[in-house]
């Protein structure tokens, strides 16, 4: 038990995932990333649409292979594995996706969804299948009357629950959160997280949360990891990285993220991103961010960034992480009146 | 009500009163928004918030005149500049949509014309208000593309929309909105497909079109955040009703009604990490089984037997209403306590 407490649940060494596009080219949606998820931890990755979130966290449930580099599950090669032990393995690996409608059979019960896992893996008596869905579904907050309706007569709050249910009908260890609460509404979207942490600490899950949305990932994650065109960028415990980001793409993430606070409280600095996302095809060489960054450099443009740590477990990928004049979390978004503002542009 | 006092102190641009939509649904009417009372000056911007299903997206519709006559039924009044767009012949109010006031929607490629270049479709609005030659209209076409914010606005002029990303695309529907310089811009969820930081940048541009055209803004959306960055002032839609409106900084810090308050404390930017969020519990009732009194009451904790009567829009001094009998003597949470 120690020493599993000190293996990654998964641990990510150098993974790429490609895929081949039109006349021979690739798009490498994860290129080169490395990182360790602890048991019992939640990870959040964040990142924007064509960073390789997505494709990453498939790639950790073995919906997708990678291309190089390799993935272990605790220590085991899921991919050394017979396809008939790999089956049994993964159940211990779920994921749940942003859309609860598509991931959901319109034509099947809530009850017969939940129980499809089961009968898939074929362990239990039928009675036993029935009795541990009935136990999820109120164990996630849903009546047993919901049992015999369809997905159509449930609203989306619900539905994810019965997506949340389903996948702890097998036991799992991990669950990748793609975007799970991104489609709620947000007094919705907080009973679900509240649920993820109730059920984290009950059966002492590990979760692996991507969104795009700053608030969510550094509410419920331990450490974060911000990805930026298939690379991870800065990677560091959750109130570090929102606090005193190392990459100047967190700065500007931080920045655009909109907060609810009275005029006279919000930070007026900012820092705008100007420009759009380069193609993941044809990447800028070096630093990947080096076309949008306020801080480029000739040598961006030449080398790519070696990973920097600025403090203990925070660490960035750029060549001047910890010596340049970024905006703290405080100063973007700080809670007293009174401080001048400043706008950046940046990536003109 | 209908005597209410103006929470607006100048003429408004913007006169919404009672409105009220009803959809035909089956043998009878479904009623889905009642009693929407509220108003915009002019050159003001004000966020319209809800969770789904609270009629924000059909409020916005009404107003532009875009929904289904024969389908629908509207009823109250909406004034735009004194004129009473309710009940407006089309050809009439033909005239006054894409001239006096515009709207935009969440999906740009759903709401751009793939067949169609940028340029074709916003000559198109131009054209139809105003008498401009082709030459002029390609002119004007580029200048508003520059406007908001798009490089190289005389090749994107003959791009079509497949051609543009996301954010340019959201781009060129708010410069179509906008050639005509409209008085009101009714913005329903502009970012909501968008990522952050290309989110930032739409909505800088269209803070800076409400400054330089002096154009007011409904902006439709469910995050607080981006409504406390881009508005002065706040209406809170629930179940169908307006239940709180006020100007912006007050509501984030004094909430008057429970649910206002419940959508600002289940934020979890605002929360400490890892702690429970304050939930509302339940969910927004369906048409047709709506309570009768307060339609919040039964996700309410401090529900009252008075709040199963009717509830008024209260007056909330100096410049907002509310409507929760218990308005006065509740000390509601916001996004400070």
């Amino acid at each position: 038990m120690n020493a599993r407490a000190t293996t990654p649940i998964v641990s990510i060494d150098d993974v790429g995932v490609h895929f081949p596009v039109s006349r021979g080219r690739t798009l490498k949606a994860v290129d080169g990333v490395s990182l360790d998820v602890m048991p019992r931890e939640t990870f959040g990755i964040i990142g924007e649409s064509g960073s390789g979130k997505t494709t990453l966290g498939r790639a950790v449930v073995c919906l997708e292979k990678p291309s190089a580099g390799r993935i272990l599950h605790a220590g085991i090669d899921p991919y050394g594995l017979s396809s008939r032990e790999l089956r049994r393995h993964r159940r211990g690996y779920q994921v749940i996706f942003q859309d609860p409608n598509a991931a959901l059979d319109p034509r099947m019960t809530i009850l017969k969804s939940i129980r499809e896992p089961m009968d898939v893996a074929g362990e239990l008596t039928v009675p036993e299948r029935h009795n541990r869905a009935i136990e999820m579904m109120e164990r996630v907050g849903l009546s047993p009357d919901f049992a015999s309706r369809y997905p159509h007569e449930l609203s989306g709050g619900q539905k994810q629950r019965v997506c949340i249910a389903r996948v702890l009908t097998l036991r799992p260890e991990l669950i990748v959160c793609d975007e799970a609460v991104s489609a709620l509404d947000v007094s919705i979207q907080a009973d679900i997280l509240n649920l993820f942490a109730e059920l984290q600490a009950e059966f002492g899950l590990t979760y692996i949360f991507i969104t795009h949305n700053l608030g969510v990932v550094a509410h419920v994650s331990d450490r974060i990891a911000v990805m930026y065109l298939g690379r991870i960028v800065e990677i560091g415990r959750a109130e570090d990285v929102v606090g005193t980001p190392g990459h100047p793409y967190t700065e500007a993430l931080l920045s655009a993220e909109p907060v609810a606070l009275p005029a006279h409280l919000r930070g007026q600095n900012r820092v705008m991103l100007q420009g759009e996302l380069p193609s993941p095809i044809a990447p800028p060489s070096g630093c990947r961010f080096r076309t949008r960054c306020r801080f480029v450099q000739p040598i961006c443009a030449q080398t790519e960034p070696p990973w920097r740590e600025t403090t203990p477990g925070h660490a960035s990928a750029c060549h001047f992480a910890g010596e340049l004049p970024m905006m703290s979390g405080a100063e973007l978004h700080p809670l007293k009146a009174g401080q001048p503002g400043r706008t950046v542009e940046t990536g003109l | 009500m209908a005597d209410m006092t103006s929470p607006v102190p100048s003429a408004p641009l913007l006169d919404v009163r009672d409105l009220g939509i009803a959809f035909r649904s089956g043998a009878g009417m479904v009623q889905v928004t009642r009693d929407v009372t509220f108003a915009i000056a002019p050159g003001e911007t004000v966020g319209l918030v809800g969770e789904s299903g609270c009629g924000k997206t059909v409020t916005g519709l009404a107003l532009m005149g875009l929904l289904p006559s024969a389908t629908s039924h509207i009823t109250g009044s909406v004034q735009l500049e004194g004129e009473n767009l309710i009940g407006m012949p089309a050809r009439q109010l033909q005239r006054r949509r894409g001239a006096k006031i515009s709207m935009i929607f969440q999906e740009p490629m759903s709401a751009l014309d793939p067949v169609f270049t940028i340029g074709q479709q916003i000559s198109e609005t131009l054209r139809a208000h105003r008498s401009v030659s082709a030459k002029e209209a390609r002119e004007r076409g580029i200048e508003a593309l520059a406007r908001v914010g798009i490089p190289e606005p005389a090749l994107r002029f003959d791009a079509y929309p497949h051609q543009l990303s996301g954010g340019m695309r959201q781009r060129a529907m708010i410069a179509i909105a906008i050639v005509c310089e409209p008085r009101l811009l009714i913005a329903d969820e502009p970012t909501t497909a968008l990522d952050v930081t290309v989110q930032a940048q739409i909505v800088d541009v269209l803070g800076d079109l409400c400054a330089r055209l002096g154009m007011a803004m409904l902006f439709i959306t469910h995050d607080l955040g981006l409504v406390a960055q881009t508005c002065s002032r706040l209406v809170t839609m629930y179940a169908g009703e307006v239940i709180e409106q006020g100007r912006i900084d007050d509501m984030l810090v004094r909430p008057r009604h429970p649910y206002t308050s419940g959508l600002l404390r289940s934020l979890p930017a605002l929360a400490a990490r890892k702690t429970k969020l304050p939930a509302i519990p339940g969910r927004v009732p369906m048409r047709g089984e709506m309570p009768d009194g307060c339609r919040f009451r039964p996700r309410c904790d401090f529900a009252l037997p008075p709040c199963e009567a009717p509830q008024p829009l209260d007056p909330v001094p100096p410049v907002g209403q509310v409507r929760c009998c218990r308005n006065d003597e509740l000390e509601l949470k916001g996004v400070l306590s």
